[in-house]
């Protein structure tokens, strides 16, 4: 049984809750179990968000994340939050825009700015992260996110919501798997 | 075949009470539990049943018993402060002999505490905290689909024996989502029922097995409904003996039964050295541990009880018999843990792993402490 503690954080308004929610079922489109859950609180009402995501090929155990083997931070404060709750062997990705000056050097990718190109504002942001998601680590089928994607956003925004998606995968280069 | 979905503990406890029968829910809104009155406001106008929004928490146990005795199958959910103000009701129903079901989605306390935060510090509230001298049957799941099945028998439950039934779980089992797959159908029980004359119709007749039948108000049987003591006939009297009576009674119809009513997890018991004791949430993490545990060579196992009250004290005694340390895992400052010492042999060494500071326990410090207590310690 492979078993994989994932969570996306960022700020309020970023979609991040949503984000996890359609990573979660999209995982269970592609024949996985998964749970889904978020901090309800002051930090849900702007200020920091964060989703948390176990996807596993059996049966899930303890249902919330333990050490993360993927975190994917979306804010400064996010990062240095969550940077603790990373497993030795776990993979970082930031947006670009929170690499911390202190040298250090994680893989990131500038999806803030992709979601404010796409959508002009910022409630994509979670949608191009799970576009990177998946193209840099492959824990979901593409098509699977695409379905979930169209489902689960309102249909004003799902054309919009697909391009950020896409938008999202092809930050990842194709040997980034 | 049933589709996998994706829903909340809330959610399924929901689904899991429509599907057990419930047509009335009553109540008044409380993180963390709110997410059931949002469900179920939803549901039930589509199974011709009824949602209300009552006053407050004592209102709204008192609209779920008046629903019960009008031949509905009825809830309502709370968490903590309303918990509290359940208890009069609770005490109410286990003496009126009124089916229904109370969750208690348990968050931080006391007082007001962590709303939005996980806790394990209402189990003995579940179990005492209404007065006198009353049964208490508890149920504990650990998973967004064991929320569901333990609600229905919670509903079972309480129409077999003509008993409020509390189902209690945590904030991180009613709120987390989790993928299951829920089964088309269940078994369902409803209320003994009359068959007699309604001219000779006792409301409280002792039968062999305890359980009086029930009518329905507008049924055409004529009974009286009192929390003084009171005889066959339902009205209050002061006599001794049949006040007595009642009360054994009233114990006796569970205790009588506890096959029916006993559910325990059991996991790598058999040769186990260590044995955790952990309910509900903990219970998963404890499950967990026992595993990595052995993994390591450590001779782990897990006690979960589902149902925690009754106590199953005979089945611990039995299964810790010769085991050198228990570990109660809770997410209180001790609770359960002084029955689990009750119980366990007094050769048996039982510790604590409690944590009250709103964050679950989780495997990883469970094995810790596992690893502490069950290794080749001096």
């Amino acid at each position: 049984m492979s078993r994989s503690d994932i969570r996306i954080a960022g700020t309020g308004g970023q979609g991040v809750i949503t984000a996890g929610r359609i990573l979660a079922e999209a995982a269970i489109r592609c024949g996985h179990q998964a749970t889904h859950s978020q901090v309800y609180g002051p930090q849900s009402r702007g200020g920091a968000s964060r989703s948390d995501v176990v996807i596993s090929t059996g049966d899930i155990g303890f249902p919330l994340t333990d050490r993360l083997d993927l975190l994917i931070a979306l804010s400064g404060e996010a990062y240095l939050r969550y940077l603790a709750d990373l497993a030795d062997d776990g993979r970082l990705i930031v947006d670009t825009g929170c690499v911390p000056g202190d040298g250090g050097d994680p893989e990131n990718y500038p999806i803030v700015d992709t979601a404010r190109e796409v959508s002009g504002g910022l409630l994509a942001t979670g949608v191009v992260a799970l576009g990177v998601l998946r193209a840099a680590t492959g824990i979901v089928e593409a098509e699977a996110l695409r379905e979930t994607v169209a489902a689960k956003v309102p249909p004003r925004h799902r054309r919009m919501n697909l391009e950020a998606l896409d938008a999202g995968m092809s930050l990842v280069g194709v040997n980034a798997l | 075949m049933a589709e996998t979905r994706l829903i909340q503990g809330n959610e399924a406890c929901a689904l899991g009470a429509i599907a057990a029968g419930c047509r009335f829910f009553g109540g008044y809104p409380i993180t963390p539990s709110s997410g059931i009155a949002e469900q179920m406001v939803r549901l039930l106008p589509g199974v011709g049943g009824v949602f209300i929004q009552m006053e407050d928490e004592i209102a709204s146990l008192a609209a779920v018993i008046g629903a019960s005795l009008g031949g509905s199958k009825a809830m309502t959910a709370t968490s903590g402060p309303g918990f509290s103000l359940m208890q009069e009701h609770i005490g109410f129903a286990a003496m009126a002999e009124v089916p229904c079901v109370i969750v208690n989605v348990m968050r931080g306390g006391p007082s007001t505490g962590l709303p939005t935060s996980p806790s394990q510090g209402d189990v003995m509230q579940a179990r005492w905290g209404t007065h006198g001298d009353h049964p208490a049957v508890v149920l504990a799941p650990s998973s967004v689909g064991e929320v569901h099945e333990l609600t229905v028998r919670a509903f079972n439950l309480a129409e077999r024996f003509r008993t409020p039934v509390i189902l209690t779980y945590d904030e991180v089992v009613g709120h987390t989502r989790e993928s299951v797959i829920l089964p088309d159908r269940v078994d369902v029980v409803d209320r003994p029922r009359p068959d007699e004359d309604p001219g000779s119709f006792l409301p409280k007749r002792v039968t062999p097995d305890g359980v009086p039948p029930m009518a329905a108000f507008g049924d055409g049987y004529r009974f009286h409904v009192t929390g003084l003591a009171h005889d066959e006939r339902g009205f209050p009297t002061q006599d001794n003996a049949v006040a007595g009576a009642l009360l054994t009674r009233l114990h006796n119809k569970i205790d009588d039964h506890l096959d029916e009513v006993a559910d325990v997890e059991e996991y790598m018991l058999d040769d186990a050295d260590v044995v955790l004791f952990a309910y509900g949430i903990v219970g998963r993490s404890a499950h967990e541990a026992v595993r990595r545990a052995r993994d390591r060579g450590v001779r782990a196992g897990l006690f979960r009880p589902r149902t925690l009250w009754p106590f199953p004290s005979g089945r611990l005694a039995e299964v810790t018999a010769g085991v050198d340390r228990v570990i109660v895992a809770e997410m209180n400052l001790g609770q359960m843990i002084s029955e689990v010492a009750g119980a366990a042999a007094a050769t048996t060494e039982v510790v604590g792993h409690l944590r009250a500071d709103g964050k679950p326990i989780t495997p990883s410090e469970l094995l810790e402490t596992v690893l502490a207590q069950g290794g080749d310690r001096p």
